[in-house]
């Protein structure tokens, strides 16, 4: 009886830490760099989807574990000094269409989320590199709520595995997320349709 | 018997010592200036990220950074993350420039230059390469049982470690020159009930390597490298 308990434990315990050993959690934390960039004559209200203040992705790898993977905070320290740096104004909305006091004071909204998040990990080790690729979702909306310009920016990222593979994906996940934020922040002006309204705005005033 | 086992062990080691263990290394630098640091002026060392199957490894820039930051001649080097981060979003993968042109380009950009003057920075030196295994054969076997265990066999590998170093002068808006290093090394590990690895490392070769020419490219104006010669 003794024995047979031993056993069972130590089954169980087994049981629980291959389960533990199975699984990985990375929870993405930066600060993010202010860019240097010219500041557009915008004041421009910033929507978050509720997803992209959250979002956490989590998959079964075959052949590897299972992993959680938390964006949330890190989309929004990435966002927030880019969009800061690219125009003059910016005002956190917190609906959209924003409401009538916070639709006053604006010329475009922008709203952004995270449309795609995939990531790769290596299962031999000979492969050296985690690889993540992501794509937010920009709109930029007149205040009248027109879609001016819906806008897919990817990122890449790929980071050398030098110590855990967490490390390696959180590194990769960076460098995807500052990849997209360079993107944003150059490409941002010679998309034609902003070129075209900008042109339109200016012209007008 | 005892002797009979050491005298094997040691034989097979010798002889894959000798047989095996090697490295062979070559430095080409080619300087087509005669910019040298000055006083109050420093680099900094950034690795190419652009491609999909290599980029230089961060310990390989860290491990120039630190030969040159230790030298002699005492160069001051730039943390290469700071200076990224002080110039974002110009310095990432897919933005950073690829050539003097896209540079010059780049410094005329609102606010670019006085961020670039205000690191010290007054050479750039871009790394592309990577260490790779490019051959590797043998086999060691490995056996437990009552009386004991051990291993037997021959495992061996070869390391190339071949990488550029690009050396931008912003002063001057030139391509200073580049050092070229490629050193291969190969490693053996003989078992005769023991694994006894002989590692080579071509990689730290090649950083010390290319981070004494480096030191030499960056604070010696005339009479350096094989392309001296050829600029008037």
């Amino acid at each position: 009886m003794k024995w047979s308990s031993l056993l069972f434990s130590a089954g169980a315990a087994a049981q629980a830490g291959v389960l533990a050993g199975c699984a990985s959690a990375v929870v993405v934390e930066s600060e993010f760099p202010t860019p240097v960039v010219e500041s557009l004559p915008l004041n421009v209200g910033l929507y978050y989807e509720p997803e992209l203040k959250d979002f956490i992705h989590a998959e079964a790898l075959p052949r590897s574990s299972t992993w959680t993977i938390d964006l949330g905070d890190a989309n929004l320290a990435m966002l927030e000094p880019l969009y800061e740096a690219m125009f003059v104004g910016t005002l956190e909305v917190a609906t959209l269409p924003p409401s009538a006091s916070d639709a006053a004071n604006i010329d475009a909204i922008l709203s952004s989320a995270l449309n795609r998040f995939e990531f790769d990990v290596p299962a031999t080790s000979r492969d050296q590199f985690v690889e993540v690729w992501l794509e937010y979702r920009l709109e930029l909306r007149d205040p009248g709520g027109n879609v001016l310009i819906d806008w897919l920016v990817p990122g890449y990222g790929k980071a050398e595995i030098d110590g855990s593979r967490e490390s390696a994906v959180h590194r990769a996940a960076i460098v995807a997320m500052r990849e997209a934020g360079a993107k944003i922040s150059t490409e941002f002006l010679s998309q034609p349709a902003v070129r075209d309204w900008l042109d339109e705005k200016f012209n007008e005033g | 018997m005892r002797l009979s086992w050491s005298g094997s062990l040691l034989g097979l080691s010798a002889a894959a010592v000798l047989a095996g263990c090697s490295t062979t290394s070559r430095l080409e630098p080619y300087k087509q200036t005669d910019a040298v640091l000055e006083d109050g002026e420093g680099v900094v060392i950034l690795a190419r990220r652009h491609h999909a199957t290599h980029e230089a490894e961060q310990e390989f820039v860290d491990c120039i950074s630190d030969a040159l930051a230790s030298s002699k001649q005492e160069i001051v080097v730039h943390d290469s993350d700071e200076f990224q981060d002080m110039l974002y979003p110009w310095f990432e993968p897919s933005t950073a420039p690829l050539n003097v042109a896209d540079l010059s380009e780049l410094l005329d950009r609102p606010g670019v230059a006085e961020r670039v003057s205000a690191t010290g920075v007054r050479f750039v030196v871009w790394l592309d390469g990577s260490t790779d295994r490019v051959a590797s054969g043998g086999s060691i076997t490995c056996a437990a049982g009552i009386g004991g265990a051990g291993c037997m066999g021959l495992a061996w590998w070869e390391d190339d470690a071949r990488y550029d170093a690009s050396v931008w002068d912003i002063d001057q808006l030139n391509e200073s020159g580049t050092i070229h290093a490629d050193v291969r090394g190969r490693s053996v590990m003989p078992a005769v009930v023991v694994p006894l690895p002989f590692i080579s490392r071509p990689q730290a070769k090649a950083c010390r390597g290319l981070g004494e020419q480096l030191e030499t490219f960056l604070t010696t104006p005339s009479g350096y490298g094989a392309g001296i010669g050829d600029v008037g």
